[in-house]
């Protein structure tokens, strides 16, 4: 039993790591959201400003055996599975030296070298892909886990369900992370998830079903924590659901007509950078100082990332055919 | 006289924590807490009660029940007026039962029925002064509410709300343990845990390993919880009046097999086990960690901070169901005037197992 709280012990190094990837989504969504303002930015948007705890809390528990499959709302998943953010920064510009080569943009950034399977453009895209990934690592023994991030939309998704469904009778190491922020655009949650709680569909495909904090990184990271070393013992599959709110709209130029008063008192009172910042200089694990120097790092690096991609080229056309087959 | 007013207070979220996945703790269905207002309602209405003001919620416990009424029809027997207590934002935590109860407590609620786990009957507890509650079991460890039919315990909140029987022979007090660290207080039902985890993060305690001392209330031999450890080896009634505490270590000469949490049977090891008196101040041994309240983390300390727990004489009243249904057998207060033309005395055969 001692094993469970050493194995999500951290340490003050594995804390500063947590709070920079935490910061550096932050950091990087606040600063796509002005340039997107600009009219540079190709495409949509969709920002995960307020969601940190979710990618983090769950990423902090994988490695390079681990692959991880986004949605729309993607680029937190991508930095805190380990994609390059000057690559990424890039391809949200549609350049050459972006992740995809500037083909994607930024529903579609993926990096199969680091187990990120892709953002996706499909709601409900993500659930099916891990059940495929989970079953390989299942087969070859690797010990790997795969973790499908989806939102209170893709939860109502016949693709996600299914997933659920075969990730049971396979008994898969996968994870379903429902990241419910309350709307599917500018559906509340409340009114098209006809069970409400995410979480509560589990039962019916006979895993657990666990509601966490998800403005807390300390209560996902426990979440997680517990989910995935179940996974990678054989237990199966997990259903969490985070409940939380997102701080921009569905996608940048969204009205947000729909709702009140909830980004504001998030922000004040909740919000997940506040509280592990409050928590681990409380603990003393960290310093406010160790703090400062990390935004001062990551701010550093996202102007970085902007100012390359800025300069980068965009895709030629002779790349308009490159990478459209794969050989296996 | 004034209305006979229930209040009635559900949480969405109870029955949904970490417990599902690192013990088998059970899932209680929203549908089901729905379907139990309801039944409560049948229940007040049968005995009399006008008005019932009921929390709100994202998690669909109460839009069940505005669909429920709305689908009524005349021959469905009279339920009372149901006053939504909507208004205020939810915020999904347990302030939403906070204000529910101090606005059910401001509009002169009789009795406040809690619909959870032991965690919101605490918080019920924590905002519902002197008005008596009634706490029944829809989530996690249910030490303190009761496993108790809906219908049964709506008749009996419904009888002493309307004063039909007093609530002062069929409510007791229960007692209260405080833990403090500095100016941060929280309360507790049944116990308080140290424990050397280092954050709240998900709430439940279920690793033995990490406790270091556990405080109780009561310890009853046939719990669910932490307070199981000491139920086993000092068993302490809701009644009496002291409490008892004991260290907790893997090491320990005396162990004891313990039901810690649902689907957990866990050999503890504990010592100096003595009794605790109201009033009397204990402090925490622990240089840092949390403290859990009936389960739940909710108290970080840090180095140099010293917590203290101490029991309480002055917890919530708590309306007692069987002693309100065995008043109201004496009293003979269900009982209805006979059908014209039944022989008084006899079984009205003519009746039996057809329709009314």
């Amino acid at each position: 039993m001692t094993d469970t709280v050493e194995r999500r012990a951290l340490t003050r190094e594995q804390l500063l790591s947590v709070y920079r990837t935490m910061r550096a989504i932050r950091e990087f969504e606040e600063r796509v959201h002005a340039e997107f303002a600009t009219g540079e930015i190709p495409g949509f948007v969709h920002l995960y400003a307020g969601e940190e705890a979710s990618a983090v809390g769950v990423c902090s528990n994988l490695d390079d055996r681990d692959t991880i499959a986004s949605t729309h709302r993607g680029h937190g998943h991508c930095i805190a599975k380990g994609v390059d953010v000057s690559e990424m920064m890039a391809e949200i510009y549609g350049r050459r030296t972006g992740s995809c080569h500037g083909k994607g943009g930024s529903m579609h950034i993926a990096d199969l070298s680091k187990g990120m399977l892709g953002a996706n453009g499909i709601v409900g895209g993500g659930p099916p892909l891990i059940c495929g990934t989970a079953l390989a690592a299942k087969l070859k023994g690797t010990g790997g886990v795969s973790v499908a991030f989806f939102g209170d939309g893709a939860s109502n998704q016949g693709t996600t369900l299914e997933s659920m469904n075969l990730a049971s009778v396979w008994n898969l190491p996968a994870i379903f992370v429902a990241e419910n922020n309350g709307y599917a655009e500018t559906t509340s949650s409340t009114w098209s998830v006809a069970s409400d709680n995410i979480a509560d569909r589990a039962a019916g495909f006979g895993m657990p079903g666990v509601i966490v904090d998800g403005f807390d990184f300390f209560a996902v990271h426990e979440a997680a924590s517990e989910a995935i070393a179940r996974a990678r013992e054989g237990g199966g599959p997990t259903l969490l659901e985070m409940k939380f709110t997102r701080y921009f709209g569905h996608f940048e130029g969204d009205q947000q007509t729909y709702r009140a008063g909830e980004v504001e008192h998030a922000r004040a009172e909740l919000d997940c950078l506040k509280r592990f910042a409050d928590r681990v200089t409380e603990t003393g694990d960290l310093t406010q100082a160790d703090l400062d120097a990390a935004d001062a790092e990551v701010t550093a690096t996202i102007d970085r990332a902007v100012d390359e991609a800025k300069a980068a080229p965009l895709p030629a056309e002779t790349d308009l055919l490159t990478d459209v087959y794969v050989r296996y | 006289m004034s209305d006979a007013v229930v209040g009635v207070v559900a949480n969405p979220l109870s029955g949904r924590d970490i417990r599902r996945l690192v013990t088998q703790a059970s899932v209680f269905p929203t549908a089901e807490k729905a379907n139990m207002i309801q039944r409560m309602l049948t229940a007040f209405g049968a005995v009399g009660v006008q008005r019932v003001l009921l929390s709100t919620d994202l998690g669909g416990i109460s839009s069940a029940v505005f669909r429920a009424i709305e689908r009524r029809r005349g021959q469905d027997g009279r339920w009372p007026e149901v006053e939504f207590l909507d208004g205020q934002p939810i915020r999904q935590t347990a302030q939403d039962t906070v204000d529910a109860v101090r606005r059910m407590v401001a509009a002169g609620a009789q009795v406040i029925v809690c619909l959870g786990g032991d965690g919101t009957a605490r918080v019920t507890a924590s905002a519902a002064g002197d008005v008596p509650m009634l706490a029944l079991s829809t989530g996690t460890n249910n030490t303190f509410p009761a496993v108790r039919e809906a219908t049964v315990a709506g008749l009996a909140a419904g009888l002493v709300a309307t004063g039909t029987v007093p609530a002062d022979g069929v409510a007791t007090r229960a007692k209260l343990l405080e833990a403090r660290v500095g100016d941060r207080a929280e309360t507790a039902l049944i116990d308080v845990a140290v424990s050397t985890e280092r954050h709240v993060g998900s709430r439940a305690v279920w690793d033995p390993a990490t406790l270091t001392q556990l405080f109780c209330a009561f310890a009853e031999p046939d719990a669910i919880g932490l307070s199981s450890i000491l139920g086993q080896l000092f068993p302490v009634s809701r009644r009496e009046t002291h409490g008892v505490t004991a260290r907790i270590a893997a090491g320990a000469a005396q162990q004891v097999l313990a039901p810690i949490a649902p689907g957990l049977v866990v050999p503890v090891g504990v010592s100096e086990i003595e009794p605790m008196q109201p009033g009397s101040v204990h402090s925490v041994g622990a240089r840092a960690g949390v403290i859990a309240v009936d389960g739940e983390r909710e108290l970080t300390f840090e180095p140099g901070e010293q917590p203290t727990v101490q029991l309480r004489a002055d917890g919530p009243l708590c309306v007692d169901v069987p002693a309100v249904l065995a008043a109201s057998a004496r009293l003979g207060l269900l009982r209805r005037p006979p059908m014209p033309g039944a022989q008084p005395g006899f079984p009205r055969t003519d009746r039996l197992g057809g329709a009314t």
